[in-house]
């Protein structure tokens, strides 16, 4: 039943391979970028809050597809020679991420009480290392199941690099489909592969929402 | 080495502080009643620099806190701050709550840290409790653990904001009782409570604050016995009941 | 930075501009309808995963479950190559040839997947009115299913529109997506005029604007619905 993916299998399991290493380096990229982002979000300083205000209400409001495209266009004006599309899709996702991982975490910054902050203002820590050690590992936890959830959403996500080219699974389908011409096997797979992992991810947030919810601990 | 001269403060429109002067001697224990809205919470922030003020000038300990110069974090050191709510860290541990401080800002080692933290807690008498979460907590240790937090620090004047409302009455002596040993080891202090046993023990000197001023001040029983102004007396007489 | 000359020209000059005019209403079509489906389908779905009836609670969750965890590129390809395959080797040849069939998957795919996400908002509005509700009026001899139609499904759909018009954000950017399989939307276009010009940073940039002004046109519209159908006493924001 499933002979057209069988014997293809190493081929289209490599380009699996390649969209969880695209998710690795987005998810990376993304938590870091957007730590920034959340703190830049609830920031006093006019001068940092605009901008970052500005860059994420821009880029929530447009295709992903769009900005894949805008960097895979723009990269090779920058850098002075035509990039690896895996380059340029990970710099698209990160870019784009960034902003939903960083209203996430605002959200988490905004549930810490101003007073936790006094106390640790009052004990001589700066900006910097309330950040490091308070703010961020407080709203990182708090924010754990949503940010199992965006994760989940950010690894779908990774299907679109298809459109530059990169040698995801998607891509892998389509091309062993134009030789196969099995389709309902082939597409049935990576469909079934994509909802075992994205299943397992949102049981995973679940079970931490449910935890954090008894625990009240946070 | 406090000194608040004429401080004045505005949020928006509104005046939360009206020309505010005081001196706070170095050993002097300072208690701050008033109703709640009167300004008592904020002039505490207003000496540490967690709220800045528009009027006046505070000084502490020869620096100015209206100097653009000033280096905040270096005048935080000096202050201890206890908060109504305790505010420990939840994710970390109580001895870590108490050497995170020391660790980044004095640049002490882990070892020499957790000596002094182990030290501070059995001073407030739970040397148990080093490797809990403030969640398995109860109110009471919470609180004793956020003064041995400040004291970490080894501040030259320590602050509290109503550290005991947030308790349950069962609790509220085992702290009061960390905080009039500290004021019998000459502890500069900054208190502002409702608890006027507290006070009448170990203030040098009461003061009652309402909608932003200093109404009046006084000494021990004698702010008690003959409040000189109407709203004190009906301040006191509400809350000695 | 490579020497670069930038033309922005390609955003209006004959026939560039106009092939960014028609994918954009291109795109508007597309999400519009995909949202009539959407709408219609999720309300259903959202309906069933609050019913007491507990076999059409689960059939509302493995829709769920599906829809929400398969990429939306993927089902649109599993959709498109292989759903005319589904009906039967004769009919398959006839889906293939119909002129505009990428056109009519996208929008069902995509009016698909959002009827999942839709869904859920419907039962967390359904959720959040509350039982009292629930019991008073079927204690006035309603059945189950007038319950809903002429009471709870109306009150449900005003609480969520914040949520809703999210949702409808997304299916318009979603839209775009509608492009790998040869839907001449926004996108699309941008992306022909770079084959053409080599300018696509310019298109690609003239497409984000467009998107930004549709985005900001569908805010006011839903703000002007809310408006419209507000229920006076309920904390709707």
């Amino acid at each position: 039943m499933f002979d057209a993916v069988l014997e293809n299998l190493p081929y289209l399991l490599g380009g699996f391979l390649t969209n969880v290493k695209l998710a690795v380096f987005a998810l990376a990229g993304g938590l870091f970028l957007g730590t920034l982002v959340g703190l830049g979000r609830i920031s006093k300083r006019p001068w940092v809050y605009y901008p970052v205000t500005l860059y994420v209400n821009f880029l929530r409001n447009i295709p992903l597809i769009l900005v894949i495209f805008w960097f895979y266009f723009v990269m090779p004006i920058l850098v002075g020679k035509n990039l690896d599309p895996f380059v340029s899709a990970a710099v698209s996702f990160i870019v784009f991420e960034a902003t939903y991982f960083g209203e996430i975490f605002r959200a988490g910054f905004q549930s810490i009480s101003k007073d936790l902050v006094s106390a640790a203002y009052s004990t001589g820590l700066n900006f910097r290392q309330t950040a490091t050690y308070i703010l961020v590992p407080i709203a990182f936890r708090r924010m754990l199941p949503s940010m199992i959830t965006q994760s989940i959403i950010t690894f779908q996500d990774t299907s679109l690099a298809y459109v530059i080219g990169l040698a995801e699974m998607v891509r892998r389908t389509t091309i062993v489909d134009s030789i196969e011409v099995r389709s309902i096997q082939l597409y049935s797979f990576v469909a079934i592969l994509f909802f075992i992992i994205c299943f397992i991810g949102s049981r995973i947030s679940l079970h931490y929402e449910e935890k954090s919810r008894k625990a009240k601990v946070l | 080495m406090i000194e608040i001269k004429n401080v004045s403060k505005w949020f928006g429109d509104f005046q939360v502080l009206v020309d505010i002067d005081e001196v706070v001697q170095r050993g002097q224990k300072v208690v701050i009643c008033g109703p709640s809205g009167s300004g008592k919470s904020t002039l505490l922030r207003c000496i540490n620099g967690l709220e800045p003020y528009q009027k006046g000038e505070i000084v502490v300990d020869g620096v100015s806190l209206s100097d653009p110069k000033t280096n905040l974090y270096k005048l935080r050191e000096k202050i201890g701050m206890v908060f109504q709510r305790f505010e420990l860290y939840p994710h970390m541990t109580v001895l870590r709550n108490i050497t995170l401080a020391p660790i980044k800002v004095r640049k002490k080692s882990r070892p020499q840290a957790e000596k002094k933290a182990m030290e501070l807690l059995e001073r407030v008498g739970i040397p148990d409790k080093a490797g809990a979460y403030p969640a398995n907590l109860s109110g009471g240790q919470q609180q004793r653990v956020a003064i041995a937090r400040a004291l970490a620090m080894e501040p030259a004047c320590m602050m509290f904001d109503e550290p005991t409302s947030a308790l349950d009455p069962e609790m509220i002596q085992e702290v009061l009782e960390v905080m009039i040993g500290l004021a019998k080891e000459g502890m500069t202090m900054l208190v502002v409570t409702h608890e006027m046993g507290f006070a009448r023990e170990v203030a040098d000197e009461i003061i009652f604050m309402d909608a932003g001023r200093i109404v009046e001040r006084g000494r021990g029983d004698e702010f008690f016995k003959n409040p000189k102004s109407q709203r004190t007396k009906d301040f006191l007489g509400q809350i000695l009941k | 930075m490579l020497s670069y000359k930038f033309d922005w020209g390609v955003l209006w000059r004959q026939p560039y501009g106009e092939w960014l005019l028609q994918g954009l209403w291109l795109t508007i079509q597309i999400g519009a309808l995909a949202w009539v489906i959407a709408l219609s389908l999720g309300i259903l779905f959202g309906t069933l995963r609050s019913v007491r009836f507990l076999p059409l609670r689960i059939l509302g969750s493995v829709y769920v479950e599906v829809f929400r965890n398969i990429p939306f590129l993927v089902q649109l390809f599993f959709w498109f190559y292989a759903g005319p395959m589904l009906f039967g080797k004769t009919l398959q040849f006839k889906i293939n040839a119909l002129s505009g069939l990428n056109y009519y998957v996208a929008i069902v795919a995509l009016g698909l997947y959002t009827a999942s996400r839709v869904g859920e908002h419907v039962r967390a509005g359904f959720a959040s009115i509350g039982h009292g509700q629930y019991e008073a009026v079927l204690s006035t001899g309603m059945t189950p299913v007038q319950m809903y139609w002429h009471v709870m499904i109306p009150h449900a759909l005003r609480l969520i529109i914040p949520p809703l018009t999210t949702e409808f954000l997304t299916i318009f950017k979603n839209s775009a997506v509608a492009m790998t399989i040869g839907v001449a939307e926004t996108t699309f276009m941008s992306y022909k005029i770079d084959e053409q010009t080599f300018h696509g940073l310019e298109a690609t940039t003239g497409a984000m604007a467009i998107y930004l002004v549709l985005g900001m046109t569908v805010v006011k519209l839903m703000d002007f619905i809310e408006a419209r159908f507000r229920i006076p006493g309920l904390m709707t924001r």
